[in-house]
């Protein structure tokens, strides 16, 4: 059987090497739009900052492939799918056939239509080449312009490379899917504390300059730059899922076995939609874990193990110089819609922060800053036990080591929460 | 998927917070901590005192362990002995590992703000040293099956699991 993968990326490399390390008979291929091995774009950011070596953004090795027997066809974009006659088109004019397919060509970077924005000098860090270019460039100011996790991060970067920084955000906070508006506010204290400027609130007009970059242009103010980061997120390729006729939503549809809507062809990583593994509700989290995930089900399913996949996790962390902040299932205003009744729980100490997002009693979400992150695993457990809260509150100080020797985590809990206080 | 190796079992009914196991794994590292510190110990005790609940905790290296997916750098590894380590070449001590966890097992080293977890005294003949230094029976050795996340999470509070 041949199996055709499109996308060296994280999860296209999770299903070739799960496939080939449990069954050397299938006859395995990568289709790259790139010219190098896998790489971890969630190093990028470290390597744009001299915190990585570059040899350090690979997760596999051109042996690697070898010794798998997997087949990778280079600077190969695949362009069309035709499912009738089971065979791509690539954008040089290669056809290659499959018996089964897999999707795993993740997303595109979403770029803003912003007047001026293909001039030189403005950049992206989605991609290793790119962010090689923004590496070996020389400038002293940059504008960010998106603050998400990958523009917070490469906003360090480029201040640890000595460059004066200012990140743009339209929303009224920073990292604002990730966070409510309390810790987005505390996060832009910090960053601002290290000397970058975030401007919330703010939208991009223009970027001026004839050839090169020389300023951009908000509704707010000019500011003088010689380089631009564009991080205004990435959006899932589902287009070349529709030239196959496979049915998309906000990304690429698929079952619980990883299955598209056409026969053969599976999809995985950034570019599916799937369901939250917690609340069962449609979901886009496009992080590494979950391409992970994804891509060891596809390959466990090609071979014929009927494992089901359980959805993706709402996870991410926050980090630039010395903060530190985690954020896991919904935020509040993730809960606006939904029925039931809403509790956030918040504790403050100095730079700390704490808030525990509570569904009639159950956690279902939160963030954290400082010390308080460090321990935000066990509410990510205690969502997904769907502990109830009130009755911890309630027993929490009877629990007794004769009694309930189960419930430690509950003890754990209890203390984070200050129960016992 | 499980695999059965020796890994560490704890039973927290028989813990009495003496310490022994963390001053052993303090002494045990101290040439890779470059320090002899006893708070940078790998197995770390939740002591509840109104309860008088005494929980050890360390890593369990779990199954499917979520550290080594959701670390940035890929610094989070498996050797040979089951054991999770972190790579501390590559570390940059964002906390990834730290925050995922479901026991909230790394610790963070004050210094290199790198994270520690458990090595089951990789290639010490004699097995892990806080196994032997524990006289309550509250850490052990097994050779059971392997924890999943899902186990280690559910194991920590018996409660329902929500997905078959
Ligand atoms: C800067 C940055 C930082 C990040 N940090 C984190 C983090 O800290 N934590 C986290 O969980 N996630 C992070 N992410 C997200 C994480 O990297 C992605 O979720 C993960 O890489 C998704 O894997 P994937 O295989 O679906 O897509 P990718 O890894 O993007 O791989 C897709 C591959 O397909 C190729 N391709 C695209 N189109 C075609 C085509 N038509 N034909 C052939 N090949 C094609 C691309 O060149 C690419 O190599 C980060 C992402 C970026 C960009």
């Amino acid at each position: 059987m041949k199996v055709l993968i499109i996308g060296n990326g994280i999860a296209g490399n999770q299903v070739a090497f799960t496939l080939s390390q449990q069954n050397q008979e299938h006859e395995i291929c990568i289709i790259s739009a790139e010219g190098v091995p896998e790489y971890d774009p969630c190093s990028l950011p470290y390597f744009l900052g001299g915190e990585v070596e570059k040899k350090n953004v690979f997760r596999k090795k051109m042996e690697d492939y070898e010794q798998h027997n997997i087949t990778l066809v280079f600077d190969n974009k695949v362009v069309s799918i035709d499912p009738e006659a089971k065979r791509v088109t690539t954008d040089k004019g290669l056809e290659i056939d499959y018996d089964k397919l897999v999707l795993a060509h993740g997303g595109d970077l979403f770029i803003p239509p912003i007047e001026g924005i293909d001039k030189k000098g403005i950049f992206s860090c989605k991609q290793l080449i790119e962010t090689e270019k923004l590496r070996s460039h020389t400038g002293s100011c940059a504008v960010v312009i998106g603050s998400g996790a990958i523009g917070i991060e490469a906003a360090e970067a480029l201040k640890k490379k000595g460059y004066e920084v200012y990140i743009i955000e339209l929303f009224d906070w920073i990292l604002p899917t990730l966070f409510d508006e309390p810790a987005g506010k505390k996060l832009a204290a910090a960053m601002e504390g290290y000397g970058i400027h975030v401007c919330t609130s703010e939208k991009v007009l223009r970027i001026k300059g004839t050839d090169v970059v020389t300023s951009v242009v908000t509704d707010k103010q000019e500011i003088e730059c010689d380089t631009v980061v564009v991080a205004t997120g990435v959006v899932p390729g589902t287009a070349l899922a529709r030239t196959a006729g496979i049915e998309t939503g906000r990304g690429i549809q698929v079952n619980q076995k990883m299955e598209t809507s056409v026969p053969d062809i599976y999809a995985c990583g950034d570019c599916v939609e799937t369901v939250d593994a917690c609340t069962g509700e449609a979901a886009m989290f496009q992080l590494k874990h979950n391409a992970i995930e994804q891509g060891q089900i596809v390959a466990k399913n090609i071979l014929g193990e009927k494992t089901q996949y359980l959805g993706a996790h709402a996870f991410a962390r926050a980090h630039f110089f010395k903060t530190h902040a985690a954020t896991f299932g919904k935020t509040i205003r993730g809960t606006e819609c939904l029925l039931g009744e809403s509790e956030v729980i918040e504790k403050e100490n100095g730079a700390d922060y704490l808030r525990v997002i509570l569904l009639d009693g159950k956690v279902i979400g939160g963030q954290a800053i400082g010390k308080y992150a460090d321990t935000i695993g066990l509410l990510i457990s205690a969502m997904w036990r769907k502990d109830d809260i009130k009755l911890i509150r309630s027993k929490w100080n009877s629990i007794s080591k004769t009694k309930n020797p189960g419930k430690f985590s509950q003890m754990r809990l209890g203390h984070i929460f200050g129960f016992g206080a | 998927m499980k695999t059965k190796r020796e890994q560490l079992r704890i039973d927290p009914t028989k813990c009495t917070a003496c310490h022994l196991c963390t001053m052993a794994c303090a002494i045990k590292h101290h040439g890779i901590h470059g320090m002899l510190n006893p708070h940078l110990s790998r197995i770390k005790i939740h002591q509840y005192k109104p309860q008088e609940v005494n929980v050890p905790e360390v890593c369990m290296a779990c199954e499917n362990a979520p550290c080594i997916k959701v670390c940035p750098v890929n610094a989070r590894m498996r050797i040979s002995n089951g054991s999770v380590v972190t790579n501390v070449s590559l570390c940059i001590g964002c906390h990834a590992c730290v925050y995922i966890c479901p026991v909230g097992s790394p610790e963070v080293h004050p210094e290199t703000g790198q994270t520690l977890t458990c090595d089951m005294c990789a290639e010490d003949k004699a097995g892990p040293w806080c196994v032997i230094a524990c006289q309550e029976g509250a850490l052990t050795l097994s050779d059971k099956d392997s924890l999943t996340i899902e186990t280690a999470r559910n194991q920590a509070g018996r409660y329902k699991r929500m997905h078959a």
